[in-house]
């Protein structure tokens, strides 16, 4: 799965489990800013979901990968 | 000081928990410091990293009545039940089982019968074991208890709001005797989704203390409530007498309280201002004392704020680290220690502190005794019992050795303001209108409302915030914004804390907690959804409408059948008559979905065709919605300068027993319930000069309706218009109660042009009719519950 794979699979994720609107999940918007509005609940469940999709576990990860499609489809194309 | 009439007594108890199968084994294994925190062996840990509960070890919970058709949360109450009417030597006499009433409080209701349905191949005779409004259908059949009958299901403060209602009615003349605690169950819903928020303590929960989280327990605490008058008349043996109580909403956050303190240091002020007792007053409080980081930071500054200064003499403690965090039971078993510490001048301990422990919470506790691991004489006048729970919902109530002056306002009229409806057939009042108006017949036996993108803009919902609810929530949340809006209400910092919610539902989130259910079947308890959790519980909804709406007086979530959304509007009229609030919003909200329509389709109640009420049918269309309808005192309206839809005149519930899931032979409760509408509305039978009805179609409910209104009006029915909304939206069950009431609004009031089409009864058979509306001056709706329980309220021009 490259990169971009990724990033949809998140998107699919996301969607489904945390009920964002498709049309507003772009890869870049900010997923903890007014728009989307995640919070510390949603985080768990992104963990969650992201460990039981791809096996890689963000659990403590600092708050940089979780700020976008982008970034968090980076952080696990790179841990993998 | 408290006139006769308005004080309150405690004439018995029983407790059932993990420390005790009594009051008198809980309350000595209490003052030992016994802590039930186990490792379970009931539910999957697999994966877990918290394998403690606090469960209850009673083999004799199967020796009650009928118990096979009870969840464990019902028999958990029964059998605490059973103590209490004991402990009180009351055994309710048959011409008086109309004044005893059955209030209970839980949070997740029969969820081990959801389990056990999807394990054992979906039968039928877990269905009616599911939902909350059981609890006290059991009770009530189990002891023969006709009056108010219903359960609160605020999440964690359930058992305490559900003392405080037992209290109002008393009050207000609707009861002597109320039956009133609560229970929960431990189960695999809780625990994985507790779990799931990382919120459950891994070496067990340390309030006040390590503030690691929390530990569930299980249980029941109830508690023989009885009036002053009834007790002394029976030579009856009191406890104490129960003050005042306080019940507020945070509108800040689903799960989390608000860092400030303000809805619990509300609920406390109000509760003392209730209760006519001061700060310095206040010996003892049994503290909400989760373990979680969050609750214990916010109660101690809550504590600290309001007592400093004022109380050098204030011992507090958390019971939970010895009997773990009993949900719905919670505030009913705290209820059972406030009361023993207070008639035994006994303070119980907060357990599981080491000498290291007791040094740190010198600093933290300042003034005030948070009592550690030893229990301590004290001599005690006056104890709190506080409940905070998820949804942002805080209750906090009043125990005394002495009658306090709890004062009653003079009761003012209340009238609906507001207006908000989300159905099958679309949103919004006027769309209501038009739709009955054209006599728009529901598309198939299964219809379900829809809220989009349009509905949430309209009433100003952003993504961010309405992304997290689960349809039940989302239909609340958009019905109770439009009501907003309808009666030109501005919630703004002034008038926040005056306003107040009352949901009234069946069946709750009950869909969401079948999904989540089935997720923990699939994947092990490690799997439960954190983003599901929250909409699990009943009170959500509720929350939610405060949060969005910036609601911060009284929120009570209030289920015993269809009827709830009738005995919502009941409930907000007596928070607003007994001075609480000066707005509430009442509702009736319930949800159909696959899952739905496949449990009621277990239960025979769907229809095989579309087919309108008195038709005879087997089942009914299904349907869903949530109506809300602003109730406004006369003095608010006034202030406010708007102008009503019409009066709210009178209300009045009673109960058959019959047992949970069936109606037949229960019609004496209804007739019962409308001449007590009527009485409250200071009224003849003869003045109501039409019915919004329940009619559904099903031959089984629409007979006993009728049947009970041959004995209330006699040859006079054949004259009265019955109305029915379900011909439009199908049964929605609440929604459908509370869009009865508002129907009726829309009758009497000129704001909207209302079609007269109505049944009247011709001979033996129901046909329809059109009638002039704009005579009709005295509205009646009815509502009905399956296990017997009724409500009438009385509309006036």
């Amino acid at each position: 799965m490259n990169e971009q794979e990724i990033r949809e699979k998140i998107k699919e994720l996301l969607i489904d489990s945390l009920g964002i609107e498709a049309e507003v999940l772009t890869d870049d918007v900010p997923l903890f800013g007014d728009g989307i509005g995640l919070d510390s609940i949603d985080s768990l469940e992104m963990i969650a979901a992201i460990d039981k999709e791809f096996g890689v576990s963000m659990t403590g990860v600092g708050k940089e990968p979780f700020y976008n499609v982008a970034s968090l489809a980076k952080y696990v194309a790179e841990h993998k | 000081m408290t006139e006769n009439k308005n004080r309150c007594v405690i004439t018995g108890l029983g407790m059932v928990c993990a420390i005790g199968n009594s009051v008198d084994e809980t309350w000595n294994n209490a003052l030992k410091g016994v802590s039930g925190i186990k490792n379970t062996k009931t539910v999957d840990i697999e994966g877990c990293y918290a394998t403690l509960a606090a469960e209850v070890h009673d083999n004799t919970l199967d020796e009650c009545p009928h118990a096979d058709e009870m969840d464990r949360v019902s028999k958990l109450c029964v059998k605490a039940a059973k103590e209490a009417l004991a402990d009180a030597a009351y055994t309710i006499p048959e011409d008086e089982k109309k004044r005893v009433s059955v209030i209970m409080g839980s949070c997740v209701g029969g969820v081990n019968s959801v389990e056990a349905y999807y394990r054992n191949g979906e039968k039928a005779e877990d269905v009616t074991k599911m939902p909350i409004s059981a609890i006290a259908n059991e009770v009530a059949y189990v002891y023969g208890a006709d009056g108010v009958v219903t359960n609160i299901a605020n999440a964690c403060a359930a058992g305490t709001i559900s003392i405080a209602y037992a209290c109002d009615l008393i009050r207000a003349g609707k009861c002597d005797v109320a039956i009133a605690g609560g229970a929960d169950a431990f189960a695999s819903v809780p625990y994985a989704g507790f779990l799931s928020l990382h919120a459950l303590a891994e070496n067990g929960c340390s309030p006040f203390n390590h503030c690691d989280g929390i530990t569930l327990g299980e249980g029941s605490g109830v508690l023989i409530v009885e009036s002053y008058e009834h007790a002394v008349a029976r030579g009856a043996k009191i406890y104490c007498e129960v003050l005042g109580s306080g019940v507020s909403s945070d509108a800040h956050h689903i799960t989390a309280p608000r860092e400030d303190g303000e809805g619990q240091m509300n609920a406390i002020r109000w509760g003392m201002k209730a209760s006519g007792v001061d700060e310095s007053e206040i010996g003892y409080i049994n503290a909400h004392g989760t373990g979680t980081a969050k609750n214990d930071m916010a109660e101690f500054l809550s504590l600290h704020t309001i007592f400093d200064d004022k109380n050098d003499n204030l011992s507090v403690s958390s019971t939970k680290a010895m009997v773990g965090h009993c949900l719905g039971a919670a505030g009913s078993i705290e209820a059972v220690f406030s009361i023993k510490a207070l008639t035994e001048n006994m303070v119980p301990p907060t357990v599981g502190y080491s000498d290291e422990d007791i040094e740190n919470l010198k600093e933290k506790a300042g003034k005030i005794d948070f009592r550690p691991n030893e229990p301590k004489e004290k001599k005690l006048d006056t104890v709190m019992s506080n409940s905070f729970a998820f949804g942002g919902n805080n209750a906090s109530i009043i125990f005394s050795k002495n009658a306090g002056n709890v004062e009653l306002p003079e009761k003012e009229k209340v009238y609906i303001t507001g207006l908000g409806v989300v159905a099958p057939c679309g949103n919004g009042v006027e769309n209501y209108v038009e739709k009955f108006n054209a006599d728009v017949k529901p598309e198939s036996t299964s219809v379900a409302s829809a809220v989009g993108s349009a509905d949430y803009a309209a009433c100003g919902l952003k993504m961010a915030f309405y992304r997290k609810l689960d349809k039940f929530s989302q239909l609340q949340a958009v019905s109770g914004m439009n009501a907003i809006q309808n009666a030109g209400l501005t919630i703004s910092d002034d008038n926040a804390k005056d306003i107040g919610i009352a949901v009234g539902t069946a069946a709750g989130p009950l869909a969401t907690i079948c999904h989540f259910q089935k997720d923990l079947i699939e994947g092990g308890n490690v799997a439960g959804s954190a983003f599901k959790f929250p909409n699990t519980v009943y009170n959500a909804a509720g929350g939610y409408l405060s949060i969005c709406s910036g609601i911060k007086g009284y929120n009570v979530t209030v289920t015993n059948g269809a009827q709830s959304g009738l005995s919502s509007i009941a409930y907000g009229v007596e928070v607003l008559r007994q001075g609480k609030n000066k707005v509430m919003l009442a509702t009736g909200t319930d949800e159909n979905c696959d899952t739905m329509t496949e449990l009621y389709g277990k239960l025979g109640k769907v229809a095989t065709e579309v087919d309108g009420a008195y038709s005879g049918m087997t089942g009914y269309v299904l349907g869903d919605g949530s109506t809300t309808l602003v109730l406004e005192t006369a003095s608010s309206v006034k202030e406010r300068g708007v102008k009503p839809y019409a009066e709210v005149a009178g209300y009045g519930m009673s109960h058959e027993a019959v047992a949970f899931g069936k109606l037949e032979g229960s019609e004496a409760a209804l007739v019962e319930a409308v001449k007590l509408a009527a009485e409250d509305a200071g009224m003849k039978l003869g003045d109501i000069d039409a019915i919004v009805g329940f009619g559904n179609g099903d031959a089984v409910t629409d007979s006993l309706e009728l049947d009970a209104y041959k004995k209330l009006f006699g040859d006079k029915l054949s004259e009265l218009p019955v109305f029915t909304v379900k011909d439009t939206t199908g049964e929605g069950r609440a929604a459908s109660a509370a869009l009865s009431a508002g129907h009726a609004a829309l009758l009497l009031s000129d704001k909207y042009e209302v079609a007269g089409r109505a049944y009247k009864l011709d001979g033996e058979k129901m046909v329809q009719t059109t009638v002039d509306t704009k005579t009709l001056k005295n509205v009646l709706v009815t509502s009905y519950g399956l296990g017997g329980s009724y409500c009438a309220v009385i509309i006036k021009k």
